[in-house]
């Protein structure tokens, strides 16, 4: 049961970031591997407004969702854009050269120290023999209700229902009259501000980093791939998928293995279900 | 400063050798391989093992790393090739992470992360501290001639045009009869290997080998050799390696004009020039320094008078 709350603690913290990567990928079908780079982005915002600047957390949490909004935008505008219509595997390779720059200017401005959150130290909740620290309480109750209202608004908003339209045919879309473009960048924003989430409860639950990088992509794509890419829901079920194969593999093999985790899970998927949990086959090339 | 030109050497050389492996993949077959600190590592330690665990001599070290990166890159091929690209790349990227986290932490097999020490030279003799570097320069550059002359050929040969086919439209290929997957599968292993072998090279060379040399940036100098010297040509991946290494070991000189840096921020400013280099170069000029020669359709040869006598 401690186990489960910890495979919780795991997948909250990859959902939003999960659910960004999908986003961005059935929006301009490619996979942005700088999903890690941006989540570290926001951990060292959320952390700049927390520790050195003195806001409370959430003022952090809020700052570093809008700062990776802006950073995915814009890295969006300069980087990804002018490639429009060049191959999958051409704007793989730049989001991973881009997660590389990404990586060392947050090394460049911040050094390699691993930094922490300047949070009040308070006791675990305790609870049917359980023990559960408060802050991955609040990491759980925060992703959910984030994830959860992304859900909603991509299932019931009109705005939801075009970024949907627009990323399931942009030409149909604009034919039918929606602003292309607009919508495009309301989903990047969406998923940017998901990115800086995810970073900020990165920061909450473990810590802040400039390695964080890859180990945190390869369990995010690795949700992806599993919920099936293109669907938000599966993401977030890929998320929990993932953290309870980590915490099972902590608990019955080794802890330093943990990091593999993502990859062993990717393999099996590819072995026995290539269209994901909730995916549909997707013919991709 | 020979020494030092003769340390140089030898890495660009073994830069070239993993740019023509990775040239082999992306280049040629458009697979996107990013796990080549991955199996770079894996024959260094494979190599390493070999020789100290179980006395191997050099080329028996050389021979198992082979074996090892072609037996690894044919699973993780079987495993992702029939999808498409992405899984590709987000298999052999965690393959890489994989490899290097069994590396820090088996430490009966690998040393862990104090790190593996290697007694075996590929030199004949021991002939004093300039002379090993000479002839290990030497090994080194036999092993990238033989890897270009292979390139080169595989390259020229209806087999290398199967492979450019692949890359532009699987679907031409296969409609012609060709077998798109055992083509990408043997393309996949065969520029394994070669990464083994440039591993195993790698690993006699430096004698101490670490998990931390086998890390993200050593994948992203060598995808920068192959973009910057022009994807599926071989001659254009060795010009990239060198340009690329010269640029990296080059920067150094430079730290001095850096001083109010660190030595963290100086290396991250590094790594950030490369990766935009990179991005730029894939907007600018996607092909390249050398770009690949075009193949336009060559006319049947006039027949030439047989010869009398």
């Amino acid at each position: 049961m401690q186990m489960f709350i910890n495979a919780l603690a795991t997948a909250a913290i990859l959902a939003p970031a999960a659910v960004a990567f999908t986003l961005i990928f059935t929006l301009f079908r490619y996979a942005n591997f700088a999903a890690g780079g941006f989540v570290t982005v926001g951990a060292f915002a959320a952390w700049t407004l927390n520790a050195p600047l003195g806001l409370p957390l959430w003022a952090g949490g809020v700052g570093a969702m809008g700062v990776c909004a802006g950073a995915v935008a814009l890295s969006d505008r300069v980087v990804f854009r002018p490639l429009r219509g060049r191959s999958g595997g051409t704007l793989l390779l730049v989001s991973i050269a881009l997660s590389f720059v990404i990586e060392n200017i947050v090394r460049f401005c911040f050094g390699a120290q691993v930094k922490g959150f300047d949070l009040p130290l308070t006791g675990p909740l305790m609870f049917a023999g359980l023990r559960v620290p408060k802050e991955t309480l609040a990491v759980i109750a925060i992703s959910l209700v984030a994830t959860l209202a992304v859900g909603a608004l991509l299932t019931f908003t009109p705005i939801g229902r075009a970024l949907r339209a627009v990323a399931d045919n942009p030409s149909l879309a604009n034919v039918r009259g929606l602003p292309v473009p607009g919508v495009e960048a309301f989903g990047v924003i969406v998923a940017g501000a998901l990115f800086g989430l995810s970073g900020t409860l990165v920061g909450v639950d473990l810590a802040i980093d400039p390695n964080l990088n890859w180990a945190i992509a390869i369990p995010v794509i690795a949700a992806a791939i599993v919920g099936g890419l293109g669907s938000p829901l599966g993401a977030a079920i890929g998320a929990v998928v993932i953290g309870l194969a980590e915490e099972l593999t902590a608990a019955h093999f080794t802890p330093t293995y943990k990091g593999a985790v993502g990859f062993v899970v990717i393999a099996l998927v590819l072995l026995l279900r290539p269209q994901g949990l909730l995916g549909i086959a997707v013919d991709r090339k | 400063m020979d020494a030092y030109l003769v340390a140089i050497l030898t890495i660009a050389g073994i830069y070239v050798i993993l740019a023509l492996a990775l040239n082999l993949q992306f280049g040629l077959t458009g697979l996107v391989n990013f796990g080549v600190v991955g199996f770079f590592g894996l024959g260094a330690y494979a190599s390493g093992i070999a020789t100290e665990s179980f006395h191997a001599p050099f080329v028996g070290g050389l021979a198992v790393a082979m074996a090892t990166g072609a037996v690894a890159g044919g699973l993780l091929a079987l495993l992702c090739l029939r999808l498409s690209g992405d899984f590709l790349a987000i298999v052999t990227l965690g393959f890489a992470e994989t490899v290097r986290l069994i590396f820090n932490n088996e430490d009966w097999l690998t040393g862990g992360p104090k790190g593996l020490l290697i007694m075996t030279r590929p030199v004949l003799a021991d002939f004093g501290r300039t002379a090993n570097a000479w002839m290990v320069l030497g090994v080194v550059l036999a092993g990238v001639a033989v890897t270009l002359a292979l390139m080169l050929r595989l390259a020229g040969t209806p087999y290398g045009r199967v492979l450019r086919a692949i890359r532009e439209d699987e679907l031409v290929p296969a409609t012609l009869g060709k077998n798109v997957f055992v083509y990408r599968l043997q393309s996949f292993v065969i520029g394994s290997m070669l990464m083994a072998a440039a591993g195993s090279l790698y690993a006699h060379y430096v004698q101490t080998i670490t998990p931390d040399n086998f890390t993200t940036p050593v994948a992203i100098l060598v995808w920068m050799s192959v973009i910057v010297g022009g994807p599926g040509n071989m001659r254009g991946a060795v010009v990239g390696a060198l340009a690329v290494v010269t640029i990296y070991e080059g920067s150094r000189f430079l730290t001095p004009w850096l001083g109010f840096l660190d030595a963290e921020q100086v290396s991250a400013l590094r790594f950030i020039v490369i990766g935009t280099v990179l991005i730029l170069v894939i907007r600018f000029r996607p092909e390249g320094l050398l770009p690949e020669p075009r193949h336009t359709p060559v006319m049947p040869a006039t027949r030439r008078p047989a010869l009398k006598g």
